[in-house]
């Protein structure tokens, strides 16, 4: 009888024009790694690699025809892959790369159309190439960039040599803001490695769920948290390069900061007048210098945030939490003291992630520190995780899906999910593109402790609608 | 007087070996010469003598062959591939006769006119009409989507081409090329005329059947399918269309008052997918093969049972049946091409 051949690894290559794909491609096809790859591309055909499967694609999009207009997949690719598994010779591995302005989500959607596609193929990760340079200005201009941010596993943050540090911050904290599983790689003329861009697994959903879980979780006032032991005295915390700061190095840094800016009221303050901006930070003292430590001060670092900030000019002092100060950032190289009565631990918080502003405490390296899921960006395009022990019940977790699916598939992007389900003794994941996905049973948990992880990927998502949507799944 | 034997069964006669997935196969109009398209690329000319199956390479399709197809009455043949070439070949010595590129992407589908004296290509949204000496006839207006599969109806006078939302339907008789569009929003996979014309049927990618009238107009879709439905074939007599998208072969009876509001015939033998069947010219058998390692006869009119099966050791990909409707080549996409016969028992 017929034996199921183990099924061909397929990477979706995507990223906005000349961002890197192509670079990327030829690079991955001139490597030595052993693996017989095939090429699917889009029909401008750049790649040329003698020896290698290059196949060109004319996108044509097929509407699966169930009533979603969110269904659609490539009818092209469908037949290309048939044709692909009539070679006995079998590569082991398929790329697809998309144009420009492609929506990655026919593409992946295509992987889940059948169970005829889906006992062939594995859709590996989506990888999209971020351009560092442009980023930012296309984000703000167009929807594809922050969409292909949005539906990728891996993030190949190209050109990262072209832009500094702060704007390299910024940029990754917007792709956060957007995505928050994805993991990014920073990258100077497409050199990730091949074995960190092929086989990732991404759609393993474990360790896909694993990544940054901090940006799944609620959205908080701050970006930023980091623990410090001080012994008492007076401490400096400045921004960078007081005298190599260039205005118009300054003036950029800015820029970017102010993308992220929305909820901050800056009132009556005439923003044509000055380069005027504010830091929101939290010094808090806390129990220890440990990540744990810091852990626990999030809660009273969110009520101290609540509370409005106290202005503090450049030379001023900082007071300690309760009180929330707003830092004023608009002059290069301001710096603050921060007077410590009593030797311990102490937690900052940031508004920003400090390195956006070169911002340090007395050049101290935090004993701990961690990132935050912030709300202060632009873009509509976000994550939501919810992570629960409680027992879902089978039936009702269909009705959840299926109701949510319908009346928000066209604005999930993607979808991934660990589920504890009642009576269930293995593990049982999903993962999905818009209303497609696919689901099944994997390992037992074993003694690992029972959780249900899931993560949404989409545009406008209202986290209160998922939590009781999740609730109403909960085994009664 | 005896009842006449019911008992008909396939015994293999011969066979060769490809090297290479067995993509198509197409029968010469004497039912001695085989022209065979490999997945991976090969072209080959295989010769039936007695007992021997001789084979042999004649030329490529860089990257894979999609499709064979051989000239009725004639003694050319045509195959075309991944390399975005369109070949005509001389069945007699295997020679390349040309070489053409219809378009700067594959062409998918070929079809030759009933009276061998045209040849129409799909490649992409393009449909070409071509003479047998490769000169081009005619060029449809390119389609809204990439065109699939091809099919002349019997007399020839219309090429119903495959689309996604709608059957075109071009008129070639005398060059009036007139269309005629029969939508519907699904992509279709597959373009049957029944012999009688009377039916146009197609297998669509959302799991349906989808079928018309072509009197009337009337269109009927029969669901149901497990997955886009890839295979479906009139028996010659235009009593059956058989369908097929899973390891059943689903029947519809297009006698009487057709099949509107019955049930199918059901033809349960495999236990894997089918990947082909067809239909015997001048006959009423279907032989169906897949992923099982079975060939399976049956004789649908008679008996929803196979009538014989013949168990092989590999997954076949093609059934075609030599024009005389006695002997089935049966390609495997191991490569191996066997050659069975219809007989009485």
């Amino acid at each position: 009888m017929s034996v199921t051949p183990s099924r061909v690894p397929v990477t979706v290559l995507t990223g906005f024009l000349g961002s890197g794909k192509t670079t990327l491609l030829n690079r991955i096809l001139s490597e030595k790694h052993g693996k017989r790859i095939a090429v699917i591309e889009n029909e401008f055909g750049e790649v040329g690699v003698d020896h290698q499967l290059v196949i060109g694609a004319e996108e044509e999009l097929f509407e699966t025809n169930n009533g979603c207009i969110c269904c659609t997949v490539r009818g092209d690719l469908i037949r290309i892959l048939g044709q692909l598994m009539k070679r006995r010779d079998k590569f082991d591995y398929i790329i697809i790369e998309t144009t420009g302005m492609a929506d990655p989500g026919p593409v992946a959607q295509t992987f889940f159309l059948d169970d005829e596609l889906k006992n062939q193929f594995s859709l590996d990760a989506i990888v999209t190439m971020v351009d560092a340079k442009h980023f930012e200005q296309h984000v703000d201009e167009l929807n594809e960039p922050a969409e292909q941010v949005a539906f990728a596993d891996l993030v190949l943050l190209n050109k990262t040599d072209l832009v500094d540090a702060a704007a390299l911050e910024r940029i990754e904290s917007r792709i956060r803001g957007i995505n928050g599983t994805a993991k990014i790689l920073r990258t100077q003329n497409a050199d990730a490695p091949v074995d960190q861009v092929l086989n990732v697994g991404a759609f393993d959903l474990q360790r896909a769920l694993a990544v940054d879980g901090a940006f799944l979780e609620p959205e908080y006032p701050f970006e930023w948290g980091g623990v410090y032991q001080l012994a008492p005295g007076n401490y400096l915390l400045e921004t960078a390069g007081e005298h190599d700061h260039s205005e118009h190095d300054h003036g950029h840094a800015h820029h970017g900061h102010d993308h992220g800016h929305h909820d901050h009221d800056h009132g009556d303050h005439d923003h044509a007048a000055h380069t005027h901006a504010d830091l929101d930070v939290v010094l808090l003292p806390v129990a220890a210098a440990t990540a744990d430590a810091l852990a626990a001060a999030i809660e009273p670092a969110v009520r101290a945030f609540a509370d409005p900030a106290a202005v503090v000019p450049c030379h001023g002092t900082l007071e300690l939490a309760p009180s929330h100060s707003a830092i004023d950032l608009s002059h290069p190289g301001a710096d603050f003291t921060v007077t410590i009565a009593q030797a311990g631990a102490y937690a900052l918080f940031c508004e920003h992630h400090p390195l956006e502003f070169g911002l340090q405490l007395a050049g101290l390296r935090p004993a701990a520190e961690r990132r935050f899921a912030s709300h202060h960006h632009a873009d509509d395009i976000s994550s939501i995780g919810i992570s629960d022990p409680r027992p879902l019940d089978p039936a009702k977790l269909n009705q959840w899906l299926d109701y949510l699916l319908k009346t928000r598939g066209q604005d999930i992007f993607r979808m991934k999910g660990v589920l504890n389900v009642k009576g269930e003794e293995r593990r049982q994941v999903f993962h999905g593109v818009h209303m497609m996905f696919d689901a099944q049973a994997e390992r037992p948990w074993g003694n690992t402790p029972r959780m249900n992880s899931l993560v949404f990927i989409g545009r406008g998502l209202d986290r209160a609608e998922f939590e009781a949507g999740f609730e109403s799944a909960v085994a009664k | 007087m005896a009842k006449q034997s019911l008992s008909f069964a396939l015994e293999p006669r011969a066979s060769a070996n490809l090297d290479d997935y067995v993509m198509e196969c197409a029968w010469s109009p004497d039912g001695k010469s085989l022209a065979v398209g490999g997945g991976e690329g090969k072209v080959a000319l295989a010769r039936l003598n007695g007992a021997a199956l001789t084979l042999s390479t004649v030329g490529e399709h860089l990257l894979g062959t999609l499709a064979v197809a051989w000239q009725p009455h004639g003694h050319l043949f045509a195959s075309a591939g991944q390399d975005n070439s369109l070949a005509l070949w001389d069945g007699g010595d295997g020679r390349e006769r040309l070489r053409l590129k219809p378009a700067p992407t594959p062409t998918q589908a070929l079809a030759w006119s009933p009276d061998g004296a045209s040849l129409a290509s799909a490649a992409g949204k393009g449909v070409t009409l071509w003479s047998s000496l490769g000169e081009k006839l005619h060029t449809f207006a390119p389609a809204a989507s990439a065109a699939v599969a091809l099919s002349f109806d019997k007399p020839g006078t219309d090429l119903g081409v495959a689309l996604n939302g709608e059957i075109c339907v071009h008129r070639v008789e005398k060059s009036r090329y007139e269309t005629r569009r029969y939508k519907w929003p699904a992509a279709c996979l597959t373009v049957n005329f029944s012999g009688n014309g009377r039916f146009l049927a197609t297998g669509m990618a959302d799991g349906s059947l989808h079928f018309w009238n072509r009197s009337t107009g009337k269109d009927s879709q029969m669901r149901g399918y497990d997955g886009r439905l890839e295979l479906t074939g009139f028996s010659d007599n235009s009593r059956y269309l058989a369908s097929s998208a899973g390891h059943e072969v689903v029947l519809w009876d297009f006698g009487g008052k057709g099949p509107e509001g019955t049930k199918p015939i059901v033809l349960n033998g495999h236990t894997e997918r089918v990947d082909s069947f067809a239909w015997q010219p001048g006959g009423e058998h279907l032989v169906s093969a897949g992923r099982d390692w079975r060939i399976t006869l049956w004789r649908p009119g008679k008996t929803t049972q196979p009538i014989d099966v013949q168990m092989g050791d590999a997954e076949y990909s093609v059934l075609r049946w030599s024009p005389d409707g006695k002997f089935v080549v049966a390609g495997e996409k191991k490569g191996r091409l066997t050659i069975f016969e219809l007989v009485a028992r």
